[in-house]
């Protein structure tokens, strides 16, 4: 039984990564019906760019630690959605009235593109995070659980609820929305949909860098083809939460993360990502909407 | 078909034979690479090209294949060339065996699908399923393939035999672009409800698609396990279906020249530029960008028929000759739905 | 048009004594890709030992060539690299890291007659196979696994958990050290590979954990290594890990923290600071003075020991290379290697002891045990 709950609380640790970065393949695939291959790549940048600046600038010790890793956040944030903008801009934008095919494949060449600059700027080496957050853990009923831990979960699902918020009540995150059910109606109604796709290119990206920042605080190991592994994953988990849907990529998030460390657990390690691949395959015959649905039309 | 390509092909047969006879063992092994990953795209071609599915897990199949015939060699001693159509049929098999659920999704999800196949067919030769992968190792001690006691070792006689089997499926897929089974690919790709409604069974030509793409992989497979004597998993990976795939998008999806021009350039171009090695992937992914914004059709695109208005007149007795039906551009545009009263 | 074809004439000729002039040794290296960081060591050691080579007077009367092929540490590329050097000329090839990708390059160099000795190639097969023109400088992996299954005992572990990465080097170690075990009837209770590349390991941390092992053996690499001391720690978990020779590397300590790394045992041969003969110390010098730092890693230096003994066996064939060579290779006996004596069995393998055992100390050092 004890296994069984550390496995959980692994899974959910793990789990409140994808979901952080399922968020933004979902929101760009509702408004754009593409799937942002050069997502993983952001939450990359995220845990490079976090890396500078964390040794650059030292805010941890100037600030103390908390207002320190915020302010962190923010600009890490802030730089990738900058990177996400110019993204959409340069190969997204053109594409829009083309056929599919090619928004996949410039998403593609995006991602290799993105990957290796990482790679020429930094390096082929694995990159190491100074050891900044504290290393203490709780102890709740026999369980042992690093601080950390409980941290990241925390965080995401602040940001995740934050989110989820915006998207629901405010006027901006309706017109997102709109936008992601019907663009031509939303432009007749007067929402000016070029800015809604851009705020989603902010946010999205914005979300994946925080999460890269996560990992790299709570991992310690960043290498630039990460935005892969993670990529894939997250992308599954917004199948399975139902791509478009916000709080399908949450649940979805959590969900595979659980499964993946069961599957570890009580299945074999070695075929792990096996496992998250064939729920993929899984949930897109049997249920391809999803376990939340869908919010997108589907074309025949 | 035309007389210009048939002219472009003979030009190409001509400029290769001599090539034994002038190249060194080095480029010799490049041409012989280049003309392995031709088969390879050809193959896709068949399945991504015609039949517009998008698939990006094309190296499971090429996987299954090697691995088929590396395993039935190594343990039951079969001759090589003998294992060609044997691997060719188990990965048809296993292709269609896993299409078969999923050929319906639509698109960008059947895309996603291919690369969770992919993945998971590497896992699992990595983990040495049923024992017989040899897991990270590989398999090793593949015999070399033999044509009438002739034991084909070196680089310049593989080369006979991979651009032997190039000609020979060239020809047979131009053949098969004509037939009336390329035709329901071609209508399947162009509008699929369509063609359901003029009865062509979708599903059952999206299978076959699978299936014969996979078979010729399978083949490949064969021919590389043979030419390396050791396969592992690392060359079945999902950089090879990416590097697939853009070869026949980057050629022209559907057009058999392109994909062959398309295949010789990616393999090729680095190899003539190996001082920029580390640079090589970041151009490769602006190169990406940068054609589906300029270029989307690919190199050489593919060419539907043309009719000329003299067909036209005849067909229908001599009726109106005024313009003429051209609906050869490359890649149409999606069609603008007529609005009449 | 006639003094194009003098100036080519000409050209031809200096070409032609330029070649009649040096002798080639290849070096096949990962000078890019995920080794990039041995492959770059090799090639340093290697250009490092020519030049003093040259600098008294070459080998058999000429001047020594080194020719560098990079292998980007996968087998296709290398296959190709190996057919490159097949054109160059060159007698004998040093390389390459990696066995799949060596595995890859055997058949080629054999059927072209050039003599290979590898360096970072540990895998047990590659000598198993016959081929005369295969050697190598580093030791195999069932020597590891001898070692490995000695240390465990050493240590009295009653259970014994073993963890791989699934890669060619890992697996095999690991199922080295699981037969030996299994031989001496200890107790394995838990045999599982993880997936390189990924960060959280805290599954499979747990799931060992439930199995109660008194130590883990770990095969892998150093950069899962460090994550696992790392998040071992971080889940309060005690017991004992034990690495391989993949492992030693110093940004281990980095990645796990010094405070995690503290105590870990592997086994390696020796680092390049702890070379312990006069020649070695005055060639780690000579090294730090050409290029700013101590070698970093063993195998740049059997790289660099696998050029010595061509250059030697060289001079006892009088330049030749092929048959003479391999011969005058097989004869070497107590060879003075950097990183101890050099001698060849029939095999083409490296006679002798050369695995250590070695601790991390509380400062992030590596400690050679005795």
């Amino acid at each position: 039984m004890e296994q069984f709950l550390e496995q959980l609380t692994n899974g959910l640790a793990v789990g409140s990564i994808y979901a952080l970065i399922a968020l933004g393949y979902t929101m760009v695939y509702g408004v754009l019906k593409l799937i942002n291959f050069a997502h993983g790549d952001l939450f990359t940048y995220g845990a490079y760019l976090g890396l500078t600046l964390l040794t650059s600038f030292m805010l941890q010790d100037r600030l103390g630690l908390a207002l320190g890793i915020l302010v962190l956040a923010a600009m890490v944030m802030g730089l990738v959605a900058v990177v996400g903008v110019v993204l959409e801009r340069a190969a997204y934008r053109p594409l829009r009235e083309s056929p599919r095919l090619s928004a996949v494949v410039s998403a593609l060449g995006a991602s290799i593109f993105l990957q290796n600059t990482l790679m020429l700027i930094y390096g082929a080496r694995y990159q190491v995070y100074p050891d900044v957050l504290p290393q203490d853990a709780v102890h709740l009923g026999g369980l042992t659980i690093p601080l950390v831990r409980v941290g990241v979960v925390a965080v995401s699902v602040v940001m995740m609820t934050v989110l989820y918020l915006f998207v629901q009540k405010t006027k901006i995150g309706t017109a997102i929305r709109a936008a992601a059910i019907d663009q031509g109606a939303a432009r007749l109604m007067g929402i000016d949909v070029n800015r809604v796709i851009m705020i989603v290119f902010v946010i999205g990206p914005a979300l994946g860098g925080a999460a890269g920042l996560l990992v790299g605080l709570y991992y310690g190991q960043i290498s630039f083809t990460m935005g892969w592994t993670y990529g894939m994953k997250a992308f599954t988990a917004a199948i399975l939460g139902g791509i478009g849907n916000i709080p399908g990529a949450m649940v979805g998030g959590l969900l595979l993360g659980v499964i993946e460390a069961l599957g570890a657990a009580y299945l074999s390690v070695a075929w792990k990502d096996a496992l998250a691949f064939a729920v993929l395959i899984v949930i897109l015959i049997v249920r391809p909407s999803g376990l939340l649905g869908e919010r997108v039309a589907e074309k025949v | 078909m035309s007389r210009r390509l048939a002219l472009g092909y003979a030009a190409a047969a001509l400029a290769l034979a001599v090539c034994p006879f002038t190249l060194g063992p080095y480029w010799l092994d490049v041409l012989n690479n280049v003309g392995l990953y031709v088969l390879l795209a050809l193959s896709l071609n068949l399945i991504l090209g015609d039949a517009g599915l998008f698939n990006m897990g094309h190296a499971a199949f090429y996987a299954v294949g090697a691995y088929t015939a590396a395993i039935l060699n190594t343990h039951l001693h079969v001759p090589i060339l003998w294992l060609l159509p044997v691997s060719g049929l188990v990965a048809a098999t296993f292709a269609v065996a896993v299409a078969r659920p999923v050929v319906h999704l639509r698109g960008d999800y059947l895309l996603i699908v291919t690369i969770g196949l992919g993945e998971i067919v590497r896992i699992a030769l990595v983990n040495d399923v049923f024992g017989l992968t040899g897991g990270a190792n590989g398999i090793f001690g593949i015999s070399r393939p033999s044509v009438l006691g002739h034991r084909i070792r070196r680089p310049d006689e593989f080369f006979w035999l991979i651009w032997a089997c190039v000609a020979i499926t060239v020809f047979f897929f131009h053949r098969l672009e004509q037939s009336r089974f390329g035709r329901a690919l071609t209508y399947l790709r162009e509008d699929a409800v369509a063609a359901e409604g003029s009865g062509v069974n979708t599903a059952r030509y999206r299978l076959l698609a699978f299936g014969l793409g996979a078979a010729w992989a399978g083949m490949t497979g064969t021919l590389y396990a043979a030419k390396m004597t050791i396969i592992s998993p690392e060359s079945f990976g999902f950089w090879e279906s990416v590097v697939l795939f853009l070869m026949v998008i980057l050629g022209g999806a559907g057009s058999i020249p392109g994909v062959v021009l398309g295949a010789t350039l990616v393999v090729g171009l680095p190899e003539l530029f190996r001082g920029f090695a580390t640079a090589r992937m970041l151009v490769f992914g602006l190169v990406m960008m940068v054609m589906m914004v300029v270029r989307p059709q690919g190199l050489l695109p593919l060419r539907l028929p043309r009719f000329r208005a003299s067909d036209l007149g005849k067909a229908s007795g001599g009726g109106p000759g005024a313009g003429s039906a051209e609906p050869g551009a490359p890649r149409p545009a999606p069609a603008e739905a007529e609005v009449g009263p | 048009m006639k003094k194009a074809i003098l100036a080519l004439a000409l050209g031809l000729c200096t070409l032609g004594t330029a070649r009649a002039d040096t002798v080639k040794i290849g070096l096949l290296a990962p000078i890019t890709g995920s080794w990039a960081s041995e492959g770059q060591e090799m090639k340093k050691n290697v250009e490092l030992l020519a030049a003093e080579v040259n600098a008294k007077g070459g080998v058999a009367g000429k001047q020594v060539e080194v020719v560098v092929e990079d292998d980007g540490g996968d087998p296709r590329t290398a296959s190709l690299a190996a057919q490159r050097l097949t054109t160059q000329g060159v007698v004998a090839v040093v390389g390459t890291y990696g066995s799949a990708v060596t595995e890859a390059t055997q058949n080629i160099f054999d059927e072209a007659g050039i003599i290979q000795i590898a360096n970072g190639s540990t895998a047990v097969r590659l000598t198993e196979k016959g081929l005369k023109n295969f050697l190598r400088t580093c030791p195999r992996d069932d020597e590891q696994g001898r070692v490995g299954a000695m240390v465990l005992e050493k240590m009295k572990a009653k259970k014994i958990a073993l963890l791989h990465d699934s890669s060619a080097y890992s697996k095999g170690l690991a199922d080295e050290i699981n037969a030996l075990l299994k031989a001496k009837k200890a107790n394995v209770v838990f045999f599982d590979a993880l997936t390189p590349k990924e960060q959280d390991y805290s599954a499979i941390l747990t799931k060992l954990k439930a199995a109660g092992p008194d130590v883990v053996f770990f095969t892998g690499y150093y950069p899962e290594a460090g994550l696992l001391l790392k998040q071992k720690k971080q889940m309060g978990w005690k017991v004992p890990f034990i690495g391989g020779d993949a492992i030693n590397n110093p940004d281990l300590v980095k990645i796990a923290g010094k405070e995690a790394a503290e105590g870990f045992q592997f086994l390696s041969p020796p680092v390049p600071k702890d070379l312990d003969t006069p020649e070695a110390k005055a060639y780690v010098v000579s090294y730090q003075k050409k290029y700013g730092e101590a070698p970093q890693s063993i195998y740049g230096v059997l790289a660099g020991d696998g050029f010595r003994v061509i250059v030697a066996a060289l001079q006892a064939s009088k330049g030749a290379g092929g048959e003479p060579l391999r011969a005058a290779l097989g004869a070497l006996k107590d060879f003075p290697g950097y990183t101890g004596k050099i001698a060849f069995n029939a095999k083409g393998d490296r006679v002798g002891e050369l695995y250590r055992v070695y601790k991390v100390d509380k400062d992030g050092g590596f400690v050679l045990q005795k």
